[in-house]
């Protein structure tokens, strides 16, 4: 072992023993230099004014851009009523700016897979989308067209037919589309509101349905995390 | 923000920027608030959910610039689907997400999230023992390399067990993320 290769099997060594004796709680020490959590270690703030090597541009020229730009994100905030879905919790808002207009106990993506046949490894992934969507369809008493994950996840045997596939009176009286095939509809499996259980849609009561299909307009927000 | 601290101010006014340029896409975004300790997640420049931090510290904190996005997280456990199986098969849920985990984003930012109640000695010991490997590698390479080990920022983020999880379920591929820094101004 050179003396190089010596120092440094030394000094590691030696962190290794330190770290691993000051290991504590972590309601008593959080970063890695056993500085204290709160309020903040000096070593992760920045400089204030003044100690900064690059100057800092006029404070009326920052207050003017902080000004301009607050007003700029403000104006990319929905304006009209929106639809917020919190997948997390299975809830569903409707909202205009911060106020809550509907808070909807909602059934949201089970982030179940399923295997696609014929030995892929392509596979369905019943997620819903997060993001950004607008409504881009509504209708009345709608009929599910059952694509092929809801006869291969029963192990039947995907029809060739396509009126084999439509399904009266499982989505409710409304659906919304947002999208790839995505819709907020109603359900006969109430019970499950509230958990993840969909192949990715987002499933409300007939009451919180009505009125979600009443205020919502043909490009009304939905934005889903 | 004192509006007539100037740090602070371009610090608040560098992280709307980002914002602006978020905002104006279809996509979710976190902001890491360090100042007022609270993660929130946005879209369209709006507050959609936020999160209390209970407790943060971060190495390098001038090496975060811009925009960061999300290139590994924790791996979910999903459920298959068995056909062949006629029992109801249990979803997803908020309680599979994992409560301590790593993010790393590009440009090179790694953050680290670990639940308040860690409680468990060995648990805390285990977290303490990579924690400090990590920084151990990072020492040794960058010695090796004749770097200063301090160049890529890392955020440590103490949160309640429940809104750790609720991070994890949140972060998705590619999320970009904005970080307010804090001024050594109150």
């Amino acid at each position: 072992m050179n003396s190089v290769a010596a120092y440094r099997f030394v000094v590691c060594s030696s962190l290794f023993l330190g770290g691993l004796l000051s290991a504590k709680p972590l309601t008593l020490s959080l970063s890695q230099n056993s500085e204290s959590v709160s309020p903040a270690p000096a070593s992760s703030v920045l400089p204030s004014a003044g100690s900064q090597a690059d100057p800092l541009p006029s404070l009326s020229a920052l207050q003017a851009r902080y000004k301009a730009l607050s007003k700029q994100l403000s104006r990319l905030k929905p304006q009209e009523p929106y639809i917020l879905v919190d997948t997390a919790r299975n809830h569903l808002y409707l909202k205009q700016r911060d106020d809550v207009l509907l808070d909807a106990l909602a059934s949201t993506g089970s982030g179940t897979i399923l295997p696609k046949p014929g030995g892929t490894t392509d596979q369905w992934v019943f997620d819903t989308p997060r993001g950004e969507f607008f409504v881009r369809s509504k209708l009345l008493n709608p009929a599910w067209v059952k694509p092929d994950w809801a006869f291969i996840e029963e192990g039947l045997e995907v029809p060739r037919n396509q009126a084999d596939r439509v399904e009266q009176g499982v989505l409710g009286a409304y659906a919304l589309g947002f999208g790839k095939g995505y819709f907020i509809h109603g359900t006969l499996y109430t019970r499950l509101l509230g958990k993840n259980v969909t192949h990715g849609c987002i499933r409300l009561n007939d009451d919180d349905l009505k009125r979600i299909y009443r205020v919502a307009r043909i490009g009304t927000p939905i934005i889903i995390f | 923000m004192d509006p007539n601290d100037p740090a602070s101010l371009q610090e608040v006014t560098r992280v709307l920027q980002e914002e602006v340029k978020l905002a104006a896409r279809p996509h979710n975004y976190l902001l890491i608030d360090l100042v007022t300790r609270t993660i929130h997640i946005k879209g369209r420049g709006l507050d959609l959910y936020r999160i209390p931090i209970i407790a943060w510290s971060m190495k390098a904190p001038s090496a975060v610039h811009g925009t960061h996005r999300l290139i590994a997280r924790p791996p979910i456990a999903r459920r298959t689907v068995d056909p062949t199986v006629s029992v109801e098969q249990v979803p997803l849920s908020l309680a599979d997400m994992p409560a301590a985990y790593t993010l790393s984003f590009t440009p090179a930012l790694t953050i680290e999230v670990r639940p308040s109640d860690e409680e468990d000695l060995f648990r805390r010991l285990w977290a303490g023992t990579k924690n400090w490997w990590r920084s151990l590698n990072e020492w040794v390479s960058s010695f090796s390399r004749g770097e200063s080990s301090d160049s890529n920022p890392y955020l440590l983020l103490e949160l309640s067990r429940e809104q750790a999880q609720s991070l994890a379920w949140s972060a998705i591929d590619e999320m970009p993320l904005v970080i307010r820094r804090a001024t050594d101004k109150k």
